[in-house]
């Protein structure tokens, strides 16, 4: 066992572990990029459409990095869904149970169903976003998709909206929890400074979640 | 039969005994220890280090303990500390003063041989606790601490806060695991040893109980080593956990090891006193509350107005009064007795008026809440827990209760009883403490006993003793099972109507008594007669449900009651013997005129050791004489 | 909360015969309970009811009822040691109940502890977790004088705050994925912290993390449950140690099969 170290690290509960964390951390990273990618839209259809055209432009690059991002999703759905089902496993069970209120809270207990929420958010936020209808439009000239308009057609109803707005709170509860957890998991936990890591846990969760959600009931406020 | 209570002390100066014994006992070579067996009964300090220890030399270890790990034994508890003479805090410590203390507090009645050994290894273990990792308290600088304990006026306590005992356990218990790890210990959970067998007069197996299935189960080895610690649950109440109990020693006994010292018990001073009839346990507080807290009680009779009310002028500090010198760190007998005193002069505190106020008003005064709750904090906590009252506001009350046995099955320098192979070690044997330990002196016993005395003397037996192979098909292995079943058979039989615990209490009322903290012939007269009384019914009239084959709780505790039954009796026999007050055995007959310990050292100067003759006939009390060639016997004066 | 007063309480036990047979929860009534009383001690009293109308009485663990052996329990409530702050089962007193209380006890569950016997639980997996290298090869003899190697106080305060474990395995059974990350990382934890256990940390993250996982301990998610039932308050931040030394064992350590053969 000894000389296979470093392959038992990704068979161990403490290795997924970090590569949940680690996974969990890039796609933090990620929604801060999205988000600030969003904000585009309330400056206005030309910034928001060339900041989409630019990517594209990217051409081979943005693959690679659609790629990278993909396989973090999946890495991190897969342990995690790897690591719930063994929970299940190993976890007692009792004829009555109840928490001490001290520790678990309703954002850790709910790690899994707001993460299902999120995978199916995912799914269908490509469909009908990135793999949506696609317009066409000129800016300075050069002609692109008309991403602007895709996204305020789909803000523009209600029941979009609310989903939208639904996935972002699971978005934030999720986060709420993981971004501290993910410290923990790799080691960083440390009586000194952890309890601001959890407040920042909470910020990025209200900052993240709440600017998304913002950005959607200001899309359907203003209307197409 | 004679019994051969030969103490093989070597000759030459005291300071060189050890040594000199070292270098001249026999060893077995290390490709030779493989082919021994040895048992070790027992997982608290003195079993855990001592398995450890052997099956690092190479010696096969097989070892069996009560409860469900090995980490859980009794040893555990102990609070305060452990004694070295490293004197590190240069107060003017050595090995011979902790050797004179020890001594002196032991009232003069254990072996001066034995006593300078403990404390010349002393130092060892805690070098060797320091290595296995166990977080001692340090100073800033990143020294070790030390803090101050009974009966000594030098601080010489290591202590790993108010949970020594646990870190000292689970440092030998870690090295166990090691062992196990590596093959060379192989590790019995839930078993109770019901029975020593001994094959040509050498101890060379066990019988136990596998309490889950109910399974009498046999093994064989070379020699037998009794861990068990002591059997202060005698009493009923008492600090000791619920499943320490004294049959192992007690089976031993009535294979034809003798018991020494019986009578010889430690009342603590500082525990949390009785409150009703369904308690199962006694709380200790630790003594080293005694470093910081003022014992008192009013000074008149029923002063009913509450701690805090009753100013300086109207509190009688007690100890300090009495022994100025030591103050409130006069050893635990001492203690003991005095708050006895109080309480019966009707000056006692609390519901039942059997308390005393063990109080840290001045300590929070002088060093602020802060220091105070950072050397007791815990322990604090824990009586909040245990009364609901909170000692850093109104002073804890105390009482004495029974927490530690000195008598035990007698052994030799070797740590070897009457039968052969049969080595004791720790609290179940006698050897050390005379007839009152001072505080933090167990653990160092134990693990002196585990670490750095019976490798050596095992090993010498081992290789001077003719051993025939012997397996568990053998008629002694049969015979001794057998009486087991016998008597498990009697006891689920009996169908009467009084439950174990009935016994039990009841046995305990008797000895808390007669045989506590003050005895006299009449009342000594009476126990054993009452005792034998509650014998005979015990086996008229006990109810004990179930059968043998699952895990009967009823059915182990009323095994261990049944011996009870037999050694308070020889308990109560011993204190009638033993015509003077020495310790924390208080002969009422023999006080000073101040009501403190008189001895009689003309007739007394000798360990009482009493050999089992059987069933129905009384036991026989043989002496050591015990020869004090370095220390001068003087009474004993805390003042 | 307090009751001065003695009461009566409504208890459903669970009540299992072996491993093997299915258990229940029965009820009991125990009346006269007194505020004083331990929650240990009021089983006694009903065990002992029990014993007097010749029934099985209840079995439990339990030894030096005061707090520091590890061997009680069972989950009051749903809630390992009742969930009280550092508190084990024996040293939960009646006063925190009130009169005609329905209370539920259970024995402590996890996987890696099966039952035996209705309250008592089978805890060996914890021993093994610690025979994996819960220790320092420091055999006896050869250990250096205790101050040649200075420990600040502020590490050896620590190092004391993860050794105060008593494997009682209430982290286990109120963890929600039955970890024992907290009972396993208080002792690497623990050694790590002290310069006594460097030597052979690395060794001892790796095979402790292994043995943890192979006997069906469930993995962390960082809720906290343990922390804040375990009787001596063991922080998690000793989880994040572990997962720091076993990380660093992992990609750093190597050990190479050598002969140690000679003259």
């Amino acid at each position: 066992m000894m000389t296979s170290a470093v392959n038992h690290y990704f068979g161990s509960s403490i290795g997924r572990k970090h590569l949940v964390a680690i996974t969990g951390l890039l796609l933090c990273g990620f929604l801060v990029s999205h988000l600030l990618g969003n904000l585009l839209l309330l400056v206005g259809p030309d910034a928001f459409n060339l900041y989409s055209y630019k990517l594209f432009a990217l051409g081979g690059l943005l693959y690679v990095i659609e790629a990278g991002l993909a396989l973090v999703f999946l890495v991190h759905m897969y342990l995690a869904v790897r690591l719930n089902i063994e929970n299940m496993r190993s976890r007692g069970k009792y004829a009555m149970k109840k928490r001490t209120g001290r520790g678990t809270t309703l954002m850790s207990a709910t790690m899994p169903y707001t993460g299902l929420v999120l995978l199916v958010f995912l799914i269908l936020h490509l469909m009908n976003l990135k793999f949506g209808t696609v317009y066409t439009t000129v800016v300075d000239g050069t002609e692109m998709r008309d991403i602007y308009k895709t996204t305020m057609e789909y803000f523009a109803n209600p029941v979009s909206v609310g989903w939208y707005v639904f996935a972002m709170f699971c978005a934030a509860f999720h986060t709420a929890h993981g971004f501290s957890s993910a410290f923990q998991s790799l080691g960083l936990n440390h009586g000194k400074y952890f309890g601001k890591i959890k407040i920042i846990g909470y910020l990025y969760a209200i900052v993240v979640g709440g600017g998304f959600a913002f950005v959607s009931v200001w899309a359907y406020m203003k209307g197409v | 039969m004679t019994l051969n209570l030969d103490s093989k002390i070597p000759s030459g100066p005291l300071t060189e005994k050890w040594a000199k014994h070292k270098f001249e006992m026999k060893r077995v070579n290390p490709a030779n220890k493989r082919k021994f067996t040895v048992i070790v009964v027992g997982t608290g300090l003195a079993g855990g280090s001592a398995a450890a220890t052997l099956a690092e030399l190479g010696y096969n270890v097989l070892s069996f303990c009560i409860q469900d790990s090995p980490r859980r034994a009794h040893s555990i508890a102990a609070q305060g500390g452990i004694n070295a003479a490293k004197n590190y805090p240069n107060d003017g410590d050595s090995v011979k003063n902790l050797f004179y203390d020890t001594i002196k507090g032991g009232d003069y009645r254990a072996r001066e041989a034995n006593v300078y050994r403990l404390a010349e290894v002393s130092n060892n273990i805690i070098d060797q606790m320091v290595a296995q990792g166990v977080p001692f308290a340090r100073e800033y600088g990143g020294y070790l601490d030390n803090r101050s304990f009974g009966g000594a006026q030098v601080s010489r306590t290591f202590y790993a806060r108010g949970q020594t005992g646990q870190q000292l356990l689970l440092g030998a218990y870690s090295g166990m695991m090691k062992m196990v790890a590596k093959g060379k210990i192989k590790q019995y959970n839930r078993r109770e040893m019901m029975d020593l067998v001994t094959i040509n007069g050498k101890a060379r197996g066990i019988i136990v109980r596998n309490l889950l299935t109910g399974e009498l189960e046999r093994y064989a080895a070379d020699a037998v080593l009794l861990c068990t610690g002591g059997y202060g649950n005698v009493f009923y109440l008492s600090t000791n956990a619920q499943v320490s109990n004294g049959s192992a020693a007690w089976r031993c006994y009535k294979r034809g090891a003798a018991f020494a010292n019986p009578c010889f018990t430690q009342i603590h001073p500082t525990c949390i006193p009785v409150h009703g009839d369904y308690q199962s346990k006694l709380t200790l507080m630790s003594e080293s509350l005694r470093n910081d807290g003022r014992v008192w009680v009013p000074k008149k009779e029923g002063d009913t107005r509450k701690p805090a009310d009753i100013p300086d002028e109207d509190r009688d500090y007690y100890l300090e009064r009495v022994y100025p010198s030591f103050g409130n760190l006069a050893p635990r007998d001492v203690s003991s007795r005095q708050a006895k005193f109080r309480c019966d002069e009707g000056k006692g505190v609390g519901s039942t008026k059997m308390a005393v106020y063990l109080d840290f008003r001045d300590a929070i005064k002088r060093d602020g809440r802060d220091t105070i709750a950072g050397k007791y904090g815990n322990l604090f906590e824990m009586y909040e827990r245990i009364t609901g009252d909170d000692p850093y506001k109104t002073p804890m009350m105390i009482y004495p209760a029974v927490h530690y046995t000195m008598g035990g099955l007698w052994v030799d320098y070797n740590l070897q009883s009457t039968i052969p192979g049969l080595h004791v070690l720790g609290e179940a044997n006698f050897s050390d403490h005379g007839a009152n330990r001072l505080g933090a002196s167990a653990l160092m016993q134990g693990l002196a006993d585990g670490y750095f005395v019976i490798p050596y003397t095992l090993s010498n037996y081992l290789a001077s003793t003719p051993l025939e192979k012997v397996t568990t098909e053998d008629n002694a292995f049969k015979d001794a099972e057998q009486a087991v079943m016998l008597q498990t058979s009697k006891i689920l039989g009996i169908n009467g109507k009084r439950t174990v615990s009935d016994f039990h209490k009841e046995l305990g009322h008797i000895m808390w008594e007669n045989v506590g903290m003050s005895r006299n012939e009449a009342g000594l007269k009476n126990a054993i007669d009452g005792i034998r009384k509650l014998r005979e019914e015990f086996w008229h009239d006990v109810n004990v449900p179930g059968d043998t084959g699952n895990f009967n709780l009823e059915l182990h505790k009323a095994t261990r009651v049944a011996d009870y039954l037999e050694l308070g009796e020889l308990m109560a026999l011993d204190a009638l013997e033993r015509r003077e007050s020495c310790g924390g055995h208080f002969r009422e007959e023999f006080q000073t005129p101040d009501n403190e310990a008189k001895r009689d050292d003309e007739n007394f100067t000798h360990a009482a050791v009493w050999e089992y003759t059987g069933q129905n006939s009384s036991p026989i009390r043989h002496q050591e004489e015990l020869k004090f060639e370095n220390v001068q016997l003087a009474t004993r004066s805390y003042k | 909360m307090a009751s001065t007063e003695n009461m009566t309480l409504n208890l459903k036990i669970w009540r299992q015969k072996n491993a093997t047979t299915e258990g229940k929860l029965v009820d009991y009534r125990v009346e006269n309970v007194s505020p004083d009383m331990s929650f240990l001690e009021m089983i006694d009293v009903l065990n002992d009811q029990l014993v007097r109308k010749g029934e099985d009485p209840i079995a439990f663990d339990h030894d030096c009822r005061e707090g520091i052996c590890g061997m009680c329990s069972m989950a009051i409530d749903g809630k390992a040691h009742g969930g009280f702050k550092n508190t084990t089962t024996c040293q939960v007193h009646m006063r925190h109940y009130k009169n005609g209380d329905n209370i539920v006890v259970e024995p402590f569950r996890a996987s890696a502890f099966p039952v035996i016997k209705d309250l008592t639980v089978d805890r060996s997996a914890m021993d093994k977790v610690m025979a994996a290298g819960g220790y320092v090869t420091a055999n006896t003899g050869n250990a250096p004088d205790g101050n040649a190697m200075l420990i600040p106080k502020p590490i050896a305060d620590e190092a004391m705050d993860a050794a105060a474990c008593i494997g009682c395995g209430a982290c286990v059974a109120s963890c929600p994925n039955g970890s024992g990350m907290l009972f396993m990382s208080s002792k690497i934890s623990q050694l790590a912290l002290l310069p006594q256990g460097q030597p052979e940390s690395p060794r001892r993250a790796l095979n402790m993390v292994y043995t943890h996982d192979s006997l069906g301990f469930g993995n962390c998610s960082t809720h906290a449950e343990c922390e804040a039932t375990c009787p001596k308050g063991i922080s998690i931040e000793h989880i994040a140690r572990a997962n720091r030394e076993y990380m660093k064992a992992a990609f750093t350590y190597h050990e190479k099969k050598r002969s140690e053969g000679g003259a």
